[in-house]
């Protein structure tokens, strides 16, 4: 395990997910507030990068554009179907602005 | 040890083995396939297998390995060829025998077949099966080709669109007057269709083929009155039925041309269970008594419901019905249990693809499809999972937010 810099806070707009990438990992990252979120960008389903999605406050998940299935920023989960399998959670840590991630 | 038998290794049958494990069955699991491709996601065959974009990985899954750290006996390239309910036994077409506790008909569907002269000509291909649609991949990543497609359904439409996608030509030949008027209605399919054309797919409705043209490979098909198209290469995509034979076998009750299963996927013999395309199951979101649906998410959910029943004795299937078709850049999302009869309810522009469509059936809505409206689709879930059933007037007013209708 490495702690990985993937930018600083102000780098990710509040409440919108952003593709970032780190040692060629693709992650889909969300800022609410001053606190970060990171799963991996690609839906488990079908090819899709879930930055392209929307992110649902009420449910604190990410929206996969294509078909729709939503992924929990904390556990991974999907909501609904066609996905049904969790993406990775990436554990997120702050070193003053810096955010560091374990890859 | 218990043994559970799963024949047929496609989504509901991968499904079915995979969530037993999970949930915690001890016993053996033997999972049986007449292709000798391992277990992978269908739908992708017509759209990114057949151009040759998709990423195999997320396509055949999971990884061979998983099977075997599983404990799951995956056997491929053989099928389910006799079965005998009241002795537990069942004979594999390789002469293997396996005395079951669990039997799982898990078969899907065999194509249907087309009647016609010239099939068994180079050329000619069906996107039923991985090593078919590799086929066709082979094929369109050679060069420009232009495909005939003879059925206008949803894998049809979805070759044909993915075909054109990538700068190949694509006539559709269609026998009905309204391609995918069945599955989504006249007023929607109209849409769609409008939109296929926009995309530059020849959709030749209502013509019947004669006959696939060539010699010693295919050059076209000729149509009844003797028209000919012409083309590089022929795809037969006009439907599927299910593989029933091992359910008779077992004497099964049927239903709606499949298994009559109850909500936990058991059939009328006990220790039998049928899950995917072939399950005839009971569902809140349809008015028939049994409905079957030939769509993956509902697969998956009928196999991980046979497995905990399997294991656990408990778990019913009781999903919202839904589907999905990507055509080229457009993906149409289905929700709910839609009928050709249902008055429908736009919201949006329903000219462009960015709209939904509800279909009302007395007054209540019973199933939407959604284009480029990722938002609304969500709300319908809500609804759905609610039991809020908004007016017509409510679902055309983008003014209305149904997720705050959903929510009380």
């Amino acid at each position: 395990m490495a702690q990985v810099s993937i930018g600083q806070l102000g780098d990710f707009p509040e409440a919108t997910p952003t593709r970032v990438e780190a040692d060629g990992v693709a992650l889909c990252v969300v800022r609410v507030g001053n606190a970060v979120h990171v799963i991996c960008d690609d839906c488990p389903h079908e090819e899709a990068s879930l930055s392209d999605g929307d992110f649902l406050a009420e449910d604190m998940s990410v929206e996969c554009p294509l078909h729709g299935s939503a992924f929990n920023l904390e556990t991974g989960n999907p909501d609904c179907p066609p996905a049904t399998s969790a993406v990775e959670v990436f554990a997120v840590s702050m070193d003053g602005d810096n955010v560091l991630i374990e890859l | 040890m218990p043994i559970v038998l799963i024949a047929g290794a496609g989504m509901a049958g991968r499904a079915t083995a995979l969530t037993l494990r999970r949930v915690g069955w001890q016993g053996e699991i033997i999972l049986v396939g007449d292709e000798t491709t391992p277990p992978y996601d269908r739908p992708p065959l017509s759209k990114s297998v057949v151009v040759g974009t998709a990423d195999m990985s997320k396509v055949i899954k999971p990884a061979l390995e998983t099977y075997a750290q599983g404990g799951i006996d995956l056997r491929l390239g053989v099928s389910v060829t006799a079965a005998d309910a009241t002795a537990r036994t069942a004979t594999l077409s390789d002469g293997s025998q396996i005395a079951w506790d669990a039997l799982v008909i898990a078969t899907g569907c065999a194509p249907r077949a087309l009647p016609i002269p010239g099939l068994d000509l180079p050329g000619v291909h069906r996107v039923t099966r991985m090593d078919e649609a590799l086929a066709v991949q082979a094929v369109l990543t050679a060069g420009p080709t232009h495909l005939a497609i003879i059925g206008g359904g949803f894998i049809g439409m979805e070759v044909a669109a993915a075909a054109v996608a990538h700068g190949h030509r694509a006539t559709v030949l269609e026998a009905a007057p309204e391609p995918m008027s069945r599955p989504l209605g006249l007023e929607v399919a109209e849409r769609v269709l409008r939109w296929s054309v926009e995309r530059g797919i020849d959709v030749r409705a209502g013509v019947g083929v004669e006959q696939i043209a060539g010699d010693d490979r295919a050059s076209g098909v000729r149509l009844v009155g003797g028209e000919e198209i012409d083309a590089d290469l022929v795809i037969i995509a006009v439907g599927q039925s299910p593989r029933l034979e091992l359910a008779e076998l077992l004497g099964c009750v049927l239903a709606e041309g499949g298994v009559h299963v109850d909500a936990g996927m058991r059939t009328s013999i006990k220790g039998v269970y049928a899950v995917g395309d072939v399950a005839a199951f009971p569902s809140v979101y349809a008015d028939e008594d049994r409905i079957r649906v030939e769509h993956a998410a509902v697969a998956i959910g009928h196999g991980q419901t046979a497995a905990e029943q399997i294991a656990t004795g408990e778990g019913l299937f009781t999903d919202l019905p839904s589907f999905w078709s990507d055509q080229g850049d457009l993906t149409f999302n289905v929700i709910g249990v839609p009928r050709m009869t249902d008055t429908i309810v736009w919201r949006g522009d329903q000219n462009i693809p960015a709209c939904t469509a509800f279909y009302m059936r007395d007054g209540t809505m019973r199933a939407a499809f959604s284009v480029g409206d990722m938002k609304t689709l969500r709300s319908v879930r809500k609804l759905f999972a609610t039991g809020v059933s908004p007016t017509a007037e409510q679902l055309a007013d983008p003014a209305v937010d149904l997720a705050a209708l959903a929510a009380g």
